[in-house]
């Protein structure tokens, strides 16, 4: 049986930003995580890094954390934070006695506000409404969540965290009211694995609820799914919001090359409830019209959802009403000694959440080591050498992006592009060429094309996969990269897994580029034979 | 601001990439879908710009093969006169984009000094010490331009009928008799024809060259004066296809904000003009030249970029004794100054090569285009003699006229 101090059940933002956190105060620990890495509400969320300015009235204490972490976040990860910088829009339909109040909580949580001409502002983002009544300009910025929480993997790994992707965590052990150990399956191998420890952490965010009833307790978790639409382009240079009472729809958030709109709140039965209904994408349209009036002739590449950790104690309020705060549980309280649970939050404040939860665990532990995750950032800056060396072998445009998206392994990637005989662009609307993608592909953590996706952002351009997924199932196969599934099965996933995200929405231009997908996998290339061809 | 077209209609198919006639010939280029649609969505993250930008030669074949009506080829353009604002295109590029400037110092100078100052090995060494190629011929200036021509040409009075003619500034200062074959013609039909001074070059080379404020200063003032005209009811025609696509289409791509008041910025096509004028009985063709002759037309990228069909051609068929017949192998790779340019010079000739092949395997001599510098091209490629359709119907009808 395997022995470490510390297990961790979720690999999100939070499990892997306490995984960074102990393994840098010199604490052994071993995370869990069900799916691939930032597979649950870490990737399937808005991407926007708070300034608080939408917390600052109704929650004035949540809005500081956010404008603090922020800040905090803007140093530590700056491969993974565009500081694109936000708006706070009044639009003709929302209520002026709103703005006073705003300006004034704002100030109260140190969140920097500026007013800005509306000339100016009509300038600086043209496709906004003309009619808009006044502009405020904050600190927001967008965050790829997906990447951070890599980056965070990254630096635990490097101080010695390990974790263990595709595990699902089915019991903990007790003894005498004391975690003993916990006991997860490898979901691609089926095998089983013990593991005893001395704290049990539960970062299992909508799933922590779930967790917890492993050991007969509970806690006030409540999966909130929220529905988000992602557009093919950037029409805003900034994140956008409407300056009201945060509702439904109101923000949009420019990433990379495309720009999101969301989100919706409705209480979800079940954690992974990541269905986006077309009810909520249409009702998301009519929404985000009012800012940006041409917002129905832009293309709607795909829709997703994931689901809130809404902590609600008990009795009061879900939805959006509920709390955005954190909430941190000691069920030695409960009686069950070395157990704890983190949930609510945000990705936002994930470092604070990790700081807080570990010094408690230090506390438990008897360990005296000072948190240094808000000083210390992810991974290295790439050197100006490197950066010239890879604008041989990449596309310019997508150099900074290939640097940050890679972290530690850009140097590794560019050597390797470096040494083959050409570097092709196998997804050309992301931009992700073949080194990086056999690279992906090799790290003993991907285990399909959708893992190499996330990573890479391979298939989450304009065509959804329609051109690169074949190219790359034949890069793969070619350097026989030892995946599971067969690669006309992992072909099929992972289109489903792009159709399943184009269904909601699917009219207008991206009805075209589907179509086009469908005739070249389901006729052409007839998918389902060559499967049913493997089978016999 | 920075102008941007909406990328979205791009379905990623690839199509324009096989028609490219650059991506065909050379791998430095990254390709139509490539820089255009794909690129744009990262142009907002001011992700740098690929060198192969200026590979593109505005051919406009991408738009022409896009089976999604995505304006490829503009949001280049865009990107390029962008990249310009911050980037200070060559001396090259300015003496390039600059031959109607350039066209009015040497008018000053008698014509043969300046061919020979330019054609001599000497200056044909400096020039291609700044970028130009020395194997290019470059198109020499007229003896006399063509305000000078018109200005002593005396029009037949009692016309009643009016058009105006707005030449561009190849047949300004290179071509001027191809404008003088129309104004005959014209003539003949029984027009009146009025050349405004005002009307300068379209800007064509000016902003595919990365000169995008001085572009916009001649849009300005050239559609000014075609509005006047305009609201007289008086139709402003053009022989010049280049000339055409961008009072069609990119300058209301390229400068939105001129273009707003206007119902259409585009000028009248002289082929379509004249066609006209025989279809109406206007232009007697019945006493024309009958002698047997054989010609291989090239059908130049930005008129087929109009979709109008290829009217020139549809004349030529018109006359007796003419067997006309379409080349049909694709652009002839000038591309206005893009071919001259040193590092381009080989990739033109390359692009050029099906055409030029296709007409010395027709056995035809007679070649005949709409366009300025797609005939220097054939000449060069072939040593064909190549004439605009409308130089080759003159030629039939005007008995004075040597053949
Ligand atoms: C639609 C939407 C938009 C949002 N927008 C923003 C925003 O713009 N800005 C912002 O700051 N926040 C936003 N949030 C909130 C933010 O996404 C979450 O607060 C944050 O990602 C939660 O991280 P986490 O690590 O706690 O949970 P998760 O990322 O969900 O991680 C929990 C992990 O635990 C794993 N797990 C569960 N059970 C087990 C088990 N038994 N064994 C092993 N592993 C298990 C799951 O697979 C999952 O990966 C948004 C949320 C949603 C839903
Ligand atoms: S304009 Fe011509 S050269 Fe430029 S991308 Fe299009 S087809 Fe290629
Ligand atoms: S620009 Fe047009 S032709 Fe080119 S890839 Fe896109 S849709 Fe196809």
């Amino acid at each position: 049986m395997k022995h470490t101090t510390v297990v961790i059940i979720g690999g999100g933002a939070t499990g892997i930003g306490i995984l960074r956190d102990l393994s840098m105060r010199g604490v052994k620990a071993v995370l869990l995580e069900q799916g691939g890495i930032a597979s649950g509400a870490s990737s399937r969320f808005h991407g926007l890094l708070h300034s608080g300015g939408r917390y600052a009235v109704k929650d004035n204490e949540a809005a500081r954390e956010c404008i603090e972490e922020n800040m905090i976040l803007r140093r530590i990860g700056r491969e993974c934070v565009e500081e694109s910088e936000g708006f706070f829009v009044l639009s003709q339909q929302d209520d002026p006695a709103y703005e006073k109040p705003w300006v004034e909580a704002c100030a109260k949580a140190g969140i920097k506000t500026e007013p800005v001409d509306v000339k100016e502002a009509l300038r600086l983002e043209p496709n906004l409404d003309p009619g808009i009544k006044a502009v405020y300009r904050v600190p927001d910025s967008s965050v790829d969540g997906f990447r951070l929480v890599w980056h965070n993997a990254m630096s635990a790994r490097r101080y010695g965290g390990e974790m263990l992707t595709h595990h699902e965590v089915f019991a903990i052990d007790q003894e005498g009211g004391k975690v003993k150990g916990v006991r997860a399956r490898n979901l691609v191998t089926g095998e089983e694995v013990c593991i005893s420890c001395d704290v049990v952490v539960n970062a299992a965010g909508s799933w922590a609820a779930k967790v917890v009833e492993l050991v007969g307790l509970e806690v006030g978790v409540q999966p909130d799914r929220g529905t988000l639409v992602a557009f093919n382009h950037r029409f805003t240079s900034r994140v956008i919001n409407r300056l009201h009472m945060s509702s439904d729809g109101d923000i949009f958030v420019p990433h990379g090359s495309i720009t999101i709109l969301g989100t919706t709140s409705f209480h979800a039965d079940r954690p992974d409830a990541h269905e986006a209904p077309t009810e909520d994408v249409l009702k998301l349209l009519d929404i985000g019209e009012v800012l940006i009036p041409n917002l129905r002739s832009y293309r709607i590449l795909r829709a997703f959802a994931g689901t809130r950790p809404l902590y609600v104690a008990k009795g009061s309020a879900a939805g959006r009403a509920a709390s955005r705060g954190f909430h941190i549980s000691d069920h030695s309280e409960e009686g069950l000694d070395g157990m704890f649970s983190i949930f609510g939050g945000k990705f936002t404040t994930y470092r604070l959440m990790a700081e807080k939860l570990c010094d408690l665990v230090c506390e438990k532990l008897g360990v005296h080591a000072e948190c240094r995750t808000a000083v210390e950032p992810l991974i290295a800056d790439p050197s100006p050498a490197m950066m010239e060396k890879a604008a041989k072998y990449f596309p310019v445009h997508s150099v900074p992006l290939v640097a940050n998206r890679l972290g530690d392994a850009f140097p590794i990637v560019v050597e390797k592009a470096a040494a083959m005989k050409s570097n092709p662009l196998l997804c050309e609307c992301e931009m992700v060429t073949r080194a990086e993608i056999e690279y992906v592909a090799s790290d003993p953590s991907s285990h399909s094309m959708t893992d190499v996706r996330l990573r890479t952002r391979l298939g989450m351009g304009t065509c959804q996969g329609t051109y690169c997924s074949l190219r790359t199932i034949g890069a793969l196969t070619e350097c026989r990269v030892p995946f599971p599934l067969s690669p006309a099965d992992n072909l099929r996933d992972f289109l489903q897994e792009r159709w399943k995200g184009l269904r909601p929405a699917l009219w207008g231009l991206q009805a075209r580029e589907m179509e086009l997908g469908r005739a070249v996998y389901a006729a052409t290339l007839n998918i389902d034979g060559a499967r049913d061809e493997q089978k016999n | 601001m920075k102008r941007r077209i909406n990328p979205d209609k791009c379905v990623a198919c690839s199509t324009c990439v096989v028609q490219c006639p650059v991506a065909e010939v050379t791998s430095k280029f990254l390709g139509p879908r490539m820089l255009g649609p794909a690129s744009e969505r990262f142009r907002m993250l001011n992700a740098g710009e690929d060198d192969s930008l200026s590979y593109c030669a505005n051919c406009k074949n991408c738009d022409i093969s896009c089976p999604q009506g995505v304006e490829v080829s503009n949001i280049n353009m865009l990107a390029r006169a962008e990249y310009c604002r911050e980037n200070r295109p060559s001396f090259r590029d300015w003496i390039l984009a600059h031959g109607e400037l350039e066209a009015k110092l040497v008018s000053y100078f008698p014509s043969f000094l300046v061919n020979f100052g330019m054609a001599n090995p000497i200056s044909k060494q400096i020039l291609d010490m700044v970028g130009v190629s020395k194997k290019a011929d470059l198109p020499k200036f007229a003896s006399k331009q063509f305000p000078a021509m018109f200005k002593e040409y005396k029009q037949p009075e009692n016309l009643t009928k009016r058009v105006v003619f707005y030449p561009g500034c190849f047949i300004k200062a290179y071509a001027p008799q191809t404008g003088m074959d129309l104004v005959w013609l014209l003539n003949k039909a029984g027009y009146k024809v009025e050349y405004p001074e005002v009307f300068c070059c379209c800007g064509t080379p000016l902003y595919t060259n990365g000169f995008e404020a001085d572009a916009r200063k001649n849009a300005v003032k050239n559609l000014e004066e075609l509005a006047a005209w305009r609201k007289a009811g008086i139709p402003v025609l053009s022989l010049c296809p280049s000339c055409q696509l961008m009072f069609k289409s990119e300058i209301p791509a390229f400068f939105p904000d001129l273009a707003e008041n206007m119902e259409s910025t585009a000028l009248d096509d002289a082929m379509e003009f004249i066609l006209g004028c025989i279809n109406r009985g206007e232009l007697d063709i019945s006493e024309a030249d009958t002698s047997p002759l054989d010609i291989i037309y090239h059908a130049p990228c930005h008129l087929r970029a109009q979709g109008i069909g290829f009217p020139g051609l549809d004349i030529l068929r018109l006359l007796p004794g003419v067997h006309a017949v379409n080349a049909d192998a694709g652009c002839c790779g000038i591309s206005g100054s893009y071919g001259f340019k040193k590092e381009k010079y080989d990739i033109g000739m390359a692009i050029g090569s099906k055409l030029f092949d296709t007409i010395k395997d027709s056995g035809i001599r007679q070649v005949a285009t709409e366009c300025g510098t797609c005939k220097v091209q054939i000449i060069h490629g072939t040593g064909n003699p190549c004439d605009h359709p409308l130089t080759i119907l003159r030629r039939r009808l005007d008995k004075k006229t040597t053949k």
